[in-house]
Order: structure tokens, then C-alpha cells, then sequence
């Protein structure tokens, strides 16, 4: 898939730190000068889920772990520090629930942050932020449902269009007061009868007789912001002609202002969480759309839109880390406060357990989110849609459990309106459903890999189904070896291993793994050859098993770069991946002592202690 | 005449029955020279006397243990006996053929003769007429006429009894009982075992033929997927409805009543009968009709026969002929359709030889698609253009497409005896069990009938 994707001047310098190790893998990568946003139609040969699939692991793309710069840093803390002010002060997340409606006040604030323009380039007005600040932002905004999702449609997919396939003139003319925030976008595909299949949609636009703008007319519905959106992103079949001279009907993508009249917005939905944010269902009748409002190529919208969706959802993770860290602590404040036989909640170990879980689940989602961010950061164009996935699917299953956790330590007490805690459980829910739902993504994972896989294995397998004895004999070989416990050597581990020593343990664990999980691969491809698209029990197990070797990975790769540099409090991290590691492994191992330890640390601090992913020592 | 028959079988059947019979003649003898007890009349049902149970056991005995010289007589005489019996039930019958009846008949028989003699051949007789009386499928019945064996007196006593087969007319009877009871899904009850019991003892072949039932029946009770339920309706358009949802078994299928069954009067005093149209049509069948090459004819055929328990109703079906191989169009795979993930794998290898699933279209079928279906009172084309007419409303394609009935012969020909060959075997306990139409091919409760009065014997020993 090739991608257009702008590389502002953070990210690259961002980049330029780890071009060390990146160089190598990326043949056509020419240093570009620094404030220069360039274009790449090409995709980066390699990413690292992929690999996943042909069971080996292209350390150099995980390993070390990302990190940005003292100065981004700084520059990111500066940001930081005002909008969790704002948010812990001037957000009343209880009235935005009651009413469903976010006070105007709170909007012009966020506005005043710049949280409506956080990834458009500085010259447009924007903050300009990598993805990986984006993220860190995200933690911060995530604390009230209904404005993470309000910016998220905003920004995330809205006026995504714009900045992947726009015009240099519609930027010049939407992004100044798209990222003040004095206009809001909104993103318009889903319809009455169109989910993701786009064969389905209806909404066309004609070409008007004098053929200088055209007329839209369709509806669509479940559009977030959609009753006081001014710019849309919208999506509509519209007829062209291919290259035989046959018409066909194919989607087109349009930038359509509210101003242009025939636009009604229906009422907003009532909804069961994030239900200050507005979602609603817009009418287009006859809707003059002029020619140059067309974002990329007419009949290109497919692409259009599969672009922004993939890039959409790489923060979901720290968004939900974020909600983890504040539940954490607010369910830690309970467990030691409240006694029962004289005893402390915390004292429990079946308590602690569920502390464990929720630090554990938060500890993963966090390295994942920003191991991705900082992977997409880097110079060239990254493809790193699958990781994104991989890490929405995770993150929104991890924090659903965990508030559902939460609300058990609280007992009555979390099932009462009283509280915020039910407000998290409802506002979590949608996570596992909007931006493609999570069934969905996972047939993407696991199609995706397979595609990749399936296209370098062809041979291998068309081999040996022709009954190439000597292949035949490899193999059993191979699968023998690995059923007497073999394991295979990554250079992880050992004399040169890029993980810290003392995380030897989950390393092999990892490699082990891998190795498997690819034999795993190729008999799958073996037996279902390309009709695997209809297996999708088969592939929802090996999208699953992809997620947690994903997972192991960015723990592994975040714990020992901790370790290494010495970060605060970085031993509590050591048991979080050996924990995590062994969840994943399926063998049944005794945790208690690491639950105890992580769960302990935790309650004693009443806060989850590990130090942020993106902290320095030096 | 049947009993008759039974006896003679049973005469002549093994040495085990006779040579049982006579050690009991032996012990009777004996006992009444030793016991004078049994000089006097016995006054009630003592459960627990030695006498009264071989005063019984010798009633069967005394019958069935004649001189073979005298045979003839004796038959004469039991078919007199027999007579008596259903003399009995065209007596209580005169008024009404109901349960109430039927139960006075079990009554005054129980009644006439405390010591219950004939009572095997009045169950026979009393099977016989159940169905007559419409108490085939009530349970209370059967537990009733079970109630008529007396009770202990058919107990084996000791081992060399429980070996050898026990009276085993009276076994055998209620063996039969008890089949009936099987033939028309008749679940026994805790009264039945009860009952059983105390006649024939725990380890008898109508207490196995209990035990038998009772673990059979409730692991069949839900086989059938698609149970017919047990009273039909009687009006033809609810028939028709509910055989068109038996047919189409598609939840999103529209059944549609075309025309309602109708008689009029024209004004020159004509009587005019208007059938009525049922149809039923899928969404899927609407879809696969608008997709169809107008230039290709559409079938209309029948009719064929469902039957529904004891009723045989016709349908017809809306059909085109299957497009031939070449000219099959597969949808172009079109990979900007899924905006999440592919639809399809450009991949070059196919799924494994051992592994090839099997997919069935219940509409695409390989013999031409199946539009769609209706019932009709009258299978005429007239009638049947009424119905294609009906269906344009939702299927504009129809208009254009030329449609050519293919009707065979209607039902009424197909129901006539030359056509009955090919009837279907409806289900034993859908049999209408009318006397007297044995022609048929025997569905299986009437050839249950017929072993029933040939070879008793035989039919126990498979059946139990």
C-alpha cells in the first residue's frame, strides 16, 4: 500500500536520532533538510508486524525502544503541563455527561490549547506535533470521553483528508481555521446502509450541466460532530470513466463547508457513553460542491478514505493508558481506605490481583502505543497500519477489562451514579467499536500478515505439495526439533542481545514464540491456501496470537531500554513483562509473586509508578 | 378368528410354553387335592392367597390347553367369546363413540366377571377399537386397560418361572399394549410401570418393553427438527400457509394470500368458486429473480405433493433452468469494496486437497434457481396466471420474461389409486388408520396390524 504521509520537521529530527540503525534498512532513504514536509508514494520496505507472520524478528525496527529528544521533550512537557491543568480544573466531566453536551467554555479553552490543530504544521496555525506527542496529548485528553472523541473526530480522521491528499490550496484555505478550531470537521462515510462495505454507498454526486461544481445528495449517519461540523470530509459515488471508455460508479472524496447550503443535521443520537460528544445523522440535498473541493483524485476516494482510517488509530493506546493511570489511582485511593475485618481492601490478594492486572494492562498498552508512534515517526513512510491495529484492538479490549476490573474493587460503590467510575465503563465500551470494530481489525491483522506471508511462502509451499522429498524432510525435521523444546536464536539474548540481561527469560520466550507462530503461519496458508478469507475463526486466532507477540515486544523493548538508562522506578518494570510474557506463553506458571510486587508497589504509592515511556535520564 | 390363530401359534410354538403350562396343570392338580380352600368360592381379589393366583393362572390354562381332536369346537367357541367382546363396544357405542364410552365398555367388562375371564381377548378387542373411538392417543386409556389384567397372578415366583416364559398370552398382550401405545407416541407414565408391576413383576417382557419405551421415547421426543403440529388447521389457506413455511423454511420469506377462497352467485344464477392462492417469496428469491436474463423463460411447475401428517397438499414452484456452464458471470472481485480489510488474497494457492469444504445454496441450486412457490385450490393455468400476476407486483422482471407452465396432471388424478404407488409413507403416527384402506402401501402401523394377527410371536420377539 503506497502512502502519502507528511513527515513535519519534529518527527524528523526525531528521526534523525535513531537514523543509526534505520539507515540500513531503508536503501532509498535520502536525508531531507530539516523543515522540508516531503511526499513518499513508496512504503517502507520492512515494518515489523509483518516479519511476525514469516516468524522472524527485524529487531532493528523495535530495538531500542523509540525515544525523542531533550529538546522535544521539553518542548512537550511545556504543552503537557497546561492541558492537564485545564483538564483536571475546567473540565466537569459529570455535567458533560448529564447534559450530553460540551459547555461552549470548555470548547473555546481546548481551542485556546491548540488541542484543534495538534498535527497540522506549524506554518498552517497547527501545533505541528509528532505522532508520538500526539499520543502523550492523548493521555491528557482521554481523562473525559466525550472531548477525546470530540477532537479525535476532529483531527484524527476529519481533516485527515486534507493533510494525506489535499490540494497545497485547500490547505492554505481549510487548515488555518480548521487547527484554531473556529471551524470543526467532521468525517462523513458510514450510511443507513453502508458500514465498511463502500460498494454499499449511496450518497452520489453528479456533475452539475455546466460541469463546474457538483451536486451531492445522500445522507449519512453516526457522524461524530456531525451537528456543528463546518468543514466535512465527505464520501460519495460519483461516475467515471477507466481507461476502456466503461463507466463506472467509484467514490470520490469531497471538502464540503456547511455554508454551501442544503445541509440539515438530524438530532443528536442519545448514547450510552462519550454522550457529551455529538453524533448525529446530515442530510446532503442537492449540495453544490465546486470542482476544486474534490480531496485527491476524482473516483480516488477509496483510497482516500482507507488512508485516513488506517491512520486514525495508533493513539487509541496511550488515549487508553491514560484513562488506566487515573482509574488506577482513583480505585487505589478506595482499596487502601476502605477496611473490612480489620483489614485493608489493598491487604487482599485477590484485590491485588486485579491492580496487577489493570497496572499490567496499562504498562502494555503504553509500550505499544509509543512504540508504534515512535516507529511511525521515522524518516520514510512508514507502513505501520498493521501495528496501529494491532494496537487499537489491544488497547480498547485492555481498558474495557480493566474498568470492568475497577468496578469490581469498588464494589456497590462503582455501580452508582455517584461516582465517575460506571461513566468510564460506558464511555470505554465505544472503544471496541468505532474506528472499525475490533472483529474487523482483526480480519485485517490477521489478512494483512497473511497476504505478506502468503506472497514469499507461495513457492515454498507449491514445493512441497508437488512432493519435493528433500523440502518434506526439512520440515519434519524442523517441526521435530521444535517439538523436543529447540528453540530458535534471534539475537536477543546472549553476548550481543539487545534485551537487558535480566529479562533473558521472556526474551527466549519471545524468539520461541516467533518461531513458532511462523510454522503456525505456514500451515495455515498450507491448508486454506487463499480461501483463508472465509476462515475467520483461523484468523481471529492468529490475529490474537500476532497481538500478544506485538505486545511481548514492545514490553520487552521498553523494559530493557528502561533498565539500561536507568528510569525511575524502573525495576517495578522487570516483572511486568516476565508477567506479561507469560500470560502470553499459555504455560501455566505461578505469578503470584510478581502480582504481589507489582500490585503492592501500587497501592503503596496509591498511582501507577512506572516512569513514562518517553522520560530521559540524560 | 384371531385369537384363534394365536392360540394355534402358540400351540405349536417351542416346547417351552406347553411344558410350562403343564407343570402348572400339575401344581393346579396338585394344590386342589391338598388345598380345600379351593372348594369354596373365592370371595374377593386376595392379593397375597396362593389360590387365587393359581385359580387364574388355571382360567388361562383351562382355556388354552384343549384337546387338539376338539380344536375346531373350541375355536368356534372363542370366536364367540371374541363376538362377546366387541358386541361389548358396538353396545356402549350405540350412542356415541367417545372416551365415555369406551370407558363403560373397560367398566362393565371389569364388572360382568370378577374373575376378569376373556380378559386377554378383550384387550385385543379393545385395542382394536381405540382408534375407532378416538382414545388412541390418550394415555389414561391404555392405563385402564392394563388396569383389566389381574393383578400378582402373572408374577413369576421362582426362578424356573422367571426362566421360562411366564403366561405368556397375557405377556404377549400386553407387550402388544404397549405397542400401540409406541405406534402412536404415547409416552408411558409412572402409572403404567405401576400397573406392570404388579401383574407381571419387575423382570417381565412388558416391563422391559416399558423400560425400552421410556428410554427410547424421551431422547426422540424433539428428533424431528420440523414437528408438524398435531392438529392441522382446517381452513386450506392456513394449510397452505403453514405448508409453504414448511417448504421455505426462511425466516425473512413473505407469505402472501393472492386470493381468498371465494363462491359467488352471478346474476344468471352460475355459482362461481374462486380457489384460493397462497405464495410464499424470499428476499433472497426476489433478488435471484431480478437478476434473471430476461430472454430466458421462467417455469411454472407442478404440481407436487406434501404431505402434511394425513393430509396431502400441492404446491407449485416459480423455476428457470440452470444457466448453462459457459455463460455463468462471476462477480468481478472488486478490491476497493471492504474499506477495512481485503476481501480477497492475491495469493496463488488454493485451499489443500483434504480440506475442501462443501457449500449448498438453498435457492441456486444446481437443477435451475426456485423462484418461488405457492398452493392453490385449483391447479389450472388460469388460476396459476392470477398467482404470476400477484407476484409482478414485486418482481417487475416478470413482465418481460416469458413464462410457460408445465403442469402435470392435477391432484385429484394423483391422489387416485393408480397414483397411489408413489405415495409417500407418511409417519405411523400421522396414519389416518382408516379400516379397511389396507391397500395401501402399508404405512407402518397397519403392518404392525397384520403381524399383530399372524405371528404374535414373531412380532414380540423384534419388536420388544
Amino acid at each position: 500500500m503506497s502512502l502519502n504521509r507528511i513527515i513535519n520537521s519534529k518527527s524528523f529530527d526525531i528521526g534523525k536520532s535513531l537514523l543509526a540503525f534505520n539507515l540500513r534498512y531503508n536503501g532509498k532513504f535520502v536525508p531531507h533538510p530539516p523543515q522540508y514536509r516531503c511526499f513518499r508514494t513508496q512504503a517502507r520496505s520492512l515494518a515489523y508486524a509483518k516479519d511476525l507472520f514469516l516468524g522472524q524478528i527485524n529487531k532493528a525496527e523495535v530495538f531500542p525502544y523509540p525515544e525523542i529528544g531533550n529538546e522535544e521533550l521539553e518542548e512537550l512537557n511545556q504543552f503537557v503541563a497546561p492541558v492537564e491543568k485545564f483538564f483536571n480544573e475546567n473540565v466537569d466531566s459529570k455535567k458533560i455527561d448529564e447534559d450530553a453536551k460540551i459547555p461552549s467554555e470548555t470548547l473555546d479553552g481546548l481551542k485556546e490549547l491548540g488541542l484543534f490543530g495538534m498535527q497540522v504544521p506549524e506554518e498552517y496555525g497547527g501545533l505541528g506535533l509528532s505522532n508520538t506527542m500526539y499520543a502523550r496529548l492523548g493521555e491528557i485528553t482521554a481523562l473525559d470521553g466525550s472531548i477525546a472523541v470530540t477532537l479525535a473526530a476532529h483531527q484524527a480522521i476529519g481533516l485527515k483528508g486534507i493533510l494525506i491528499a489535499g490540494t497545497d490550496a485547500q490547505k492554505e484555505k481549510y487548515l488555518p481555521k480548521l487547527a484554531s478550531g473556529e471551524h470543526v470537521a467532521a468525517f462523513c462515510l458510514t450510511e443507513p446502509g453502508s458500514g465498511s462495505d463502500a460498494a454499499s454507498v449511496t450518497t452520489r454526486a453528479t456533475l452539475s450541466e455546466d460541469g463546474t461544481h457538483y451536486l451531492l445528495n445522500g445522507s449519512k449517519m453516526w457522524i461524530s460532530n456531525g451537528g456543528f461540523a463546518d468543514i466535512m470530509t465527505v464520501f460519495a459515488k460519483t461516475e467515471v470513466v477507466d481507461q476502456e471508455g466503461v463507466k463506472k460508479d467509484k467514490m470520490t472524496a469531497f471538502l464540503v463547508e456547511r455554508a454551501f447550503g442544503g445541509i440539515t443535521s438530524g438530532l443528536a443520537e442519545d448514547k450510552m457513553g462519550i454522550r457529551g460528544s455529538n453524533t448525529c445523522e446530515v442530510v446532503y440535498d442537492n449540495v453544490p460542491v465546486p470542482l476544486e473541493n474534490v480531496i485527491g483524485e476524482v473516483g480516488g476516494g477509496f483510497k482516500v478514505a482507507m488512508n485516513i482510517l488506517n491512520s486514525g488509530r495508533f493513539s487509541m493506546g496511550s488515549s487508553g493508558a491514560g484513562m488506566m493511570k487515573k482509574l488506577i489511582e482513583m480505585t487505589a485511593e478506595y482499596a487502601t481506605t476502605r477496611k473490612q475485618f480489620n483489614k485493608k481492601l489493598s491487604e487482599f490478594g485477590m484485590i491485588q490481583e486485579k491492580f496487577a492486572l489493570m497496572a499490567t494492562n496499562a504498562f502494555v498498552m503504553e509500550s505499544m502505543a509509543y512504540l508504534t508512534a515512535g516507529m511511525m515517526d521515522r524518516p520514510g513512510v512508514p507502513d505501520c497500519s498493521l501495528e496501529a491495529a494491532i494496537v487499537k484492538v489491544f488497547s480498547s479490549e485492555g481498558s474495557w477489562i480493566c474498568v470492568s476490573e475497577a468496578l469490581q474493587v469498588l464494589g456497590g460503590l462503582g455501580f452508582t451514579k455517584n461516582y465517575a467510575y460506571e461513566r468510564y465503563l460506558r464511555d470505554c465500551r465505544i472503544l471496541l467499536i468505532f474506528e472499525g470494530t475490533n472483529e474487523i481489525l482483526r480480519m485485517y491483522i490477521a489478512l494483512t500478515g497473511m497476504q505478506y506471508a502468503g506472497k514469499i511462502l507461495t513457492g515454498k509451499i507449491k514445493e512441497m505439495k508437488r512432493g519435493n522429498l528433500g523440502m518434506a524432510v526439512g520440515m519434519m525435521g524442523q517441526k521435530l526439533r521444535s517439538s523436543f523444546g529447540g528453540t530458535k536464536d534471534f539475537g536477543l539474548t546472549g553476548k550481543d542481545g539487545l534485551v537487558h540481561p535480566s529479562l533473558a527469560d521472556s526474551a527466549l520466550k519471545l524468539e520461541q514464540n516467533v518461531y513458532l507462530f511462523g510454522s503456525a503461519v505456514e500451515s495455515v496458508l498450507y491448508r486454506y491456501g487463499k480461501s483463508i478469507v472465509d476462515e475467520q475463526l483461523v484468523l481471529k486466532r492468529v490475529a490474537d496470537v500476532i497481538i500478544n507477540l506485538f505486545a511481548m515486544t514492545a514490553v520487552l523493548s521498553r523494559a530493557s531500554r528502561s533498565i539500561s538508562i536507568g528510569l525511575r522506578n524502573h525495576d517495578h518494570e522487570v516483572p511486568t513483562p516476565a508477567d506479561t510474557g507469560t500470560e502470553m506463553y499459555h504455560a501455566p506458571e505461578n505469578n503470584d509473586a510478581s502480582i504481589k510486587k507489582i500490585a503492592e508497589q501500587i497501592l503503596e504509592k496509591r498511582a501507577y509508578v512506572c516512569a513514562h515511556p518517553l522520560d530521559r535520564t540524560f | 378368528m384371531k385369537c384363534a390363530r394365536c392360540l394355534l401359534r402358540l400351540q405349536g410354538l417351542g416346547s417351552v410354553v406347553p411344558s410350562a403350562r403343564t407343570a402348572n396343570r400339575y401344581a393346579y392338580l396338585l394344590q386342589s387335592t391338598t388345598a380345600p380352600v379351593l372348594t369354596k368360592p373365592l370371595v374377593a381379589f386376595n392379593s397375597h392367597g396362593e389360590a387365587s393366583r393359581h385359580f387364574h393362572g388355571s382360567s388361562a390354562w383351562a382355556k388354552s390347553s384343549p384337546p387338539s381332536s376338539d380344536l375346531k369346537e373350541k375355536e368356534k367357541e372363542i370366536d364367540k367369546s371374541l363376538l362377546s367382546r366387541d358386541e361389548l363396544f358396538e353396545r356402549v357405542a350405540r350412542n356415541a363413540k367417545t372416551k365415555a364410552a369406551f370407558d363403560k365398555a373397560i367398566e362393565a367388562f371389569t364388572k360382568r366377571d370378577r374373575r376378569r375371564r376373556g380378559h386377554v381377548e378383550f384387550i385385543y378387542a379393545a385395542l382394536q377399537k381405540m382408534v375407532e373411538f378416538g382414545v388412541e392417543r390418550d394415555l389414561a386409556v391404555y392405563n385402564r386397560l392394563l388396569d383389566v389384567f389381574p393383578k400378582e397372578v402373572f408374577v413369576p415366583r421362582n426362578f424356573i418361572q422367571r426362566m421360562f416364559n411366564h403366561y405368556p398370552r397375557q405377556q404377549e398382550c400386553a407387550v402388544q399394549l404397549l405397542e400401540q401405545m409406541e405406534n402412536h407416541g404415547i409416552m408411558p407414565n409412572v402409572d403404567t410401570k405401576v400397573l406392570l408391576v404388579q401383574i407381571f413383576g419387575e423382570k417381565s417382557h412388558p416391563m422391559r418393553k416399558y423400560q425400552r419405551l421410556m428410554y427410547w421415547f424421551p431422547r426422540f421426543k424433539h428428533v424431528n427438527p420440523f414437528p408438524v403440529p398435531r392438529l392441522l388447521p382446517s381452513d386450506p389457506v392456513d394449510l397452505a400457509r403453514l405448508g409453504l413455511t414448511r417448504i421455505a423454511n426462511d425466516l425473512d420469506a413473505k407469505v402472501t394470500v393472492y386470493q381468498m377462497p371465494y363462491t359467488d352467485i352471478t346474476e344468471t344464477g352460475e355459482e362461481i368458486t374462486l380457489p384460493h392462492i397462497v405464495g410464499t417469496q424470499s428476499p433472497d428469491q426476489v433478488e435471484l429473480l431480478a437478476k434473471h436474463d430476461p430472454s430466458r423463460p421462467v417455469f411454472v411447475e407442478g404440481p407436487f405433493p406434501l404431505w402434511l401428517r394425513n393430509v396431502c397438499v400441492h404446491y407449485y414452484v416459480l423455476r428457470a433452468d440452470p444457466l448453462p456452464p459457459g455463460e455463468k458471470v462471476e462477480e468481478p472481485y472488486d478490491p476497493e469494496r471492504s474499506l477495512y480489510y481485503p476481501l480477497e488474497l492475491s495469493l496463488e494457492l488454493e485451499r489443500d486437497m483434504g480440506d475442501l469444504g462443501d457449500d449448498f445454496d438453498v435457492e441456486d441450486l444446481d437443477e435451475g434457481p426456485v423462484f418461488a412457490m405457492c398452493m392453490t385450490g385449483q391447479g389450472d393455468q388460469a388460476t396459476l396466471n392470477q398467482w404470476i400476476s400477484g407476484l409482478q407486483e414485486a418482481n417487475a422482471v416478470l413482465g418481460r420474461v416469458p413464462t410457460l407452465f408445465r403442469l402435470d396432471a392435477g391432484p385429484r388424478e394423483l391422489q387416485s389409486p393408480a397414483g397411489e404407488s408413489h405415495r409417500p409413507h407418511p409417519p405411523p403416527e400421522t396414519d389416518p388408520c382408516v379400516p379397511g384402506d389396507e391397500g395401501g402401501a402399508g404405512p407402518a402401523r397397519q403392518e404392525v396390524d397384520v403381524t399383530l394377527e399372524e405371528e404374535p410371536q414373531h412380532s414380540r420377539g423384534v419388536k420388544q
